[in-house]
């Protein structure tokens, strides 16, 4: 008995929105394999996932950050940076454990920035990485000045194409985020925190929960994570362009809100996201498949943000209804019952 | 010292216009030592006819975030790229220049009320609904194109951007000027402007003394969209091509200068003429940078730096006067 309550608190729980995504990913993936006969392959499904291994890292920070009602879209220009100082010391043939740490280190520097100017220089989310988006942009632009970081050594490629027992390393790297960070944010306080945080700043606050610093450290672990993927992403195309990480925000954020996470803060979880995550990959995939010009992408992810949070909001409002509508019968009831004179 | 701490913060630096007059007079001193050229009345004259398309913008801009709720446009300039890829079109096959401006101008408030439906009906937060829409409009400015800046407009319509008229540039004259008095007529003397100001400072409140906050926010979204639609056609006529990155990055400059010129971020507080104010000083360093022979590039995180300033000492100065007034928080 105490053995199968223990075991069921780490089997994660779906709520009624992930289910959801997870079907619109079921029926996405039937009409591809269809449409296109070269879609339902392992060799596909396999590019499918190395290719989004890096924004599958990031949009668990963003997920994070989310979910306490922020937004940062500067992830982008952050994980051209951190990519451009990795491929400066694979040249210089540093230790491949080194680059990592250095890369990490600086990731959570700049998510660190972020998260400081948001609470304690109480500029808005989005107004602080927007602003943030555009200096380190400036940064790539002149770090790179005008000549491409081409034909590095291939010191970080086994960690996207290498495989173990012929399972691809990427199942790994996401296996073990995923279960990590799902296990911090539904079991670990500071998970509960970020909900809370994200739920109601106010009741947050009174009971004993430090808002800023939840924020701060949300906004490093993000950074933390940019700082990880730039390592994928150097892997995966050992090269370094100017327009490194131009949709890795919107991809993200797309993701994030498609995976049922409230644009309110407060609800979502980490199951959603990857759900989400796999919906734009297959789409982005399946764009490419279908021989759509990739110009149409970007309008693409940008009405699929639109419809599912709007989606989302339409539910909420549905649910806010009824929880009224439950209060006034409620209240109804104990006017009724009060005596007479009371009333 | 704290006298005159107290001075800067409560009458200075309060007073916006004032703060902005200093700096506008700071960064044309600091401009004229780093170029020689700088001042001189051609350069000056030049500089502002590049300030013309910003200024639509940012005023927009500075109406949707005075009207509060988190209230912010991202979708200017995909708005102002894609209504000037249409106005491209209509003029290639054959429609009068002038009649097909106007309707660039309709067209470019239809795309407004997209963000209008989204954000005020349906309540999507501004920062999504008009992100959505931004690449929306964005790639479809595109895909429409395929990339391929479309050309061939009369030489004749070349004079709203490049023209005088009695040796100021035409696009002041017929644009600018006439615009800006009419925003701040509708702002500082019709109940239009009382109404979006009471919905900024307290949205509640306003609703429940009877401003229709609803209708407040889907009219100043479609008025953002209506702005950016004559940015598009001032636009066209000064690189005289219609090209789809024409607006790329004119979000980033509407908000720094909105911003910088006084607007608080969450709604309420705010001028018209702050806003011009700021669209000097920016145009004017970007112009001078340019001048400096500094790369453009840089020009991205100098308004980026300038951006979170302005935010930070906005945020700053609200909590100082609070404190000094006894307000908490």
């Amino acid at each position: 008995m105490q053995k199968n309550i223990t075991l069921k608190t780490f089997i994660p729980r779906l709520g009624r929105r992930e289910i959801f995504t997870i079907i619109l990913l079921v029926i996405e993936i039937l009409i591809f394999s269809v449409i296109s006969p070269n879609f339902l392959s392992v060799s596909n499904f396999r590019s499918v996932l190395r290719n989004s291994t890096d924004m599958a890292v990031v949009s668990i920070g963003m997920t994070m950050v989310i979910l306490m009602g922020g937004v940062d879209i500067s992830v982008g220009s952050a994980l051209g940076v951190v990519a451009i100082i990795v491929g400066w010391l694979i040249q210089a043939n540093v230790n491949p454990f080194l680059i990592g740490a250095v890369a990490i280190v600086v990731g959570t520097g700049i998510g660190l920035l972020n998260g400081l100017l948001i609470t304690f220089g109480r500029i808005p989310d989005i107004i602080a990485t927007l602003g943030m988006s555009s200096i380190l942009r400036a940064l790539v632009f002149g770090m790179l000045g005008g000549q491409w970081l081409t034909g590095l050594p291939e010191v970080f490629g086994p960690l996207t194409r290498g495989q173990v027992f012929g399972i691809p390393m990427s199942i790994f790297i996401l296996g073990f985020f995923y279960t990590g960070f799902w296990y911090l944010l539904t079991h670990r306080p500071i998970g509960r925190h970020i909900y809370a945080v994200g739920n109601s700043v106010e009741a947050a606050t009174l009971a004993g929960i430090n808002p800023r610093k939840t924020r701060i450290l949300a906004y490093g672990i993000l950074g933390s994570l940019v700082g990880f993927a730039s390592l994928l992403y150097v892997g995966r195309l050992g090269s370094v362009e100017i327009t490194v990480g131009n949709e890795l925000a919107i991809s993200c954020i797309a993701a994030v809100f498609v995976g049922g996470a409230s644009v309110l803060g407060g609800r979502g979880s980490i199951i959603g996201t990857l759900a989400g995550v796999f919906f734009m990959a297959v789409m982005n995939n399946g764009i490419v498949l279908l021989g759509i010009p990739s110009l149409w992408q970007r309008a693409v992810v940008g009405a699929l943000i639109l419809s599912s949070v709007a989606v989302d909001l339409l539910l909420n409002r549905r649910a806010v209804l009824e929880q009224r509508r439950q209060l006034s019968r409620q209240r109804e009831a104990i006017i009724k019952s009060a005596p007479l004179m009371e009333r | 010292m704290k006298n005159f701490v107290d001075f800067l913060f409560s009458k200075l630096l309060s007073n916006r216009v004032y703060f902005l007059l200093i700096l506008l007079v700071l960064v044309v001193v600091i401009m004229s030592a780093i170029s020689p050229f700088f001042l001189s009345l051609g350069t000056i004259l030049d500089i502002t006819r590049m300030g013309t398309v910003l200024m639509l913008l940012a005023l927009g801009q500075t109406l949707v975030i005075l009207a509060g709720g988190a209230g912010i446009d991202l979708s200017v300039g995909a708005t102002l790229s894609l209504s000037g890829v249409f106005f491209g079109l209509m003029v290639k096959a054959g429609m009068n220049v002038w009649a097909a401006g106007v309707l660039t101008v309709f067209i470019g408030g239809l795309l407004g009320t997209v963000n209008s439906i989204t954000v005020a009906w349906w309540g999507v937060p501004p920062l999504v609904g008009t992100l959505g829409t931004m690449w929306i409009y964005g790639a479809l400015a595109l895909v429409i194109t395929n990339g391929i800046p479309i050309s061939g407009f009369p030489e004749k319509f070349g004079f709203l951007a490049a023209g005088n008229i009695l040796g100021i540039p035409s696009q002041i004259i017929l644009v600018a000027v006439p615009v800006f008095l009419i925003l701040q007529y509708l702002v500082a003397r019709t109940f239009i402007g009382r109404w979006i100001y009471l919905t900024g400072v307290n949205s509640t409140a306003a609703r429940f003394s009877g401003i229709p906050v609803t209708r407040v926010r889907f009219f100043i979204y479609t008025l953002s969209g209506m702005l950016a639609g004559i940015g598009a056609v001032v636009m066209s006529s000064w690189l005289m091509t219609a090209r789809a990155d024409a607006g790329n990055g004119l979000e980033l400059q509407s908000i720094t200068v909105a911003v910088l010129g006084g607007t608080n971020i969450f709604g309420g507080f705010g001028s018209m003429l702050g806003t011009l104010l700021a669209v000097l000083i920016v145009t004017l360093v970007a112009s001078g940078l340019q001048l400096g022979n500094i790369n453009a590039i840089w020009q991205l995180a100098v308004l980026g730096l300038i951006l979170l300033g302005a935010v930070a000492l906005n945020q700053y100065i609200s909590s100082y006067t609070a404190k000094r007034l006894g307000i908490s928080s």
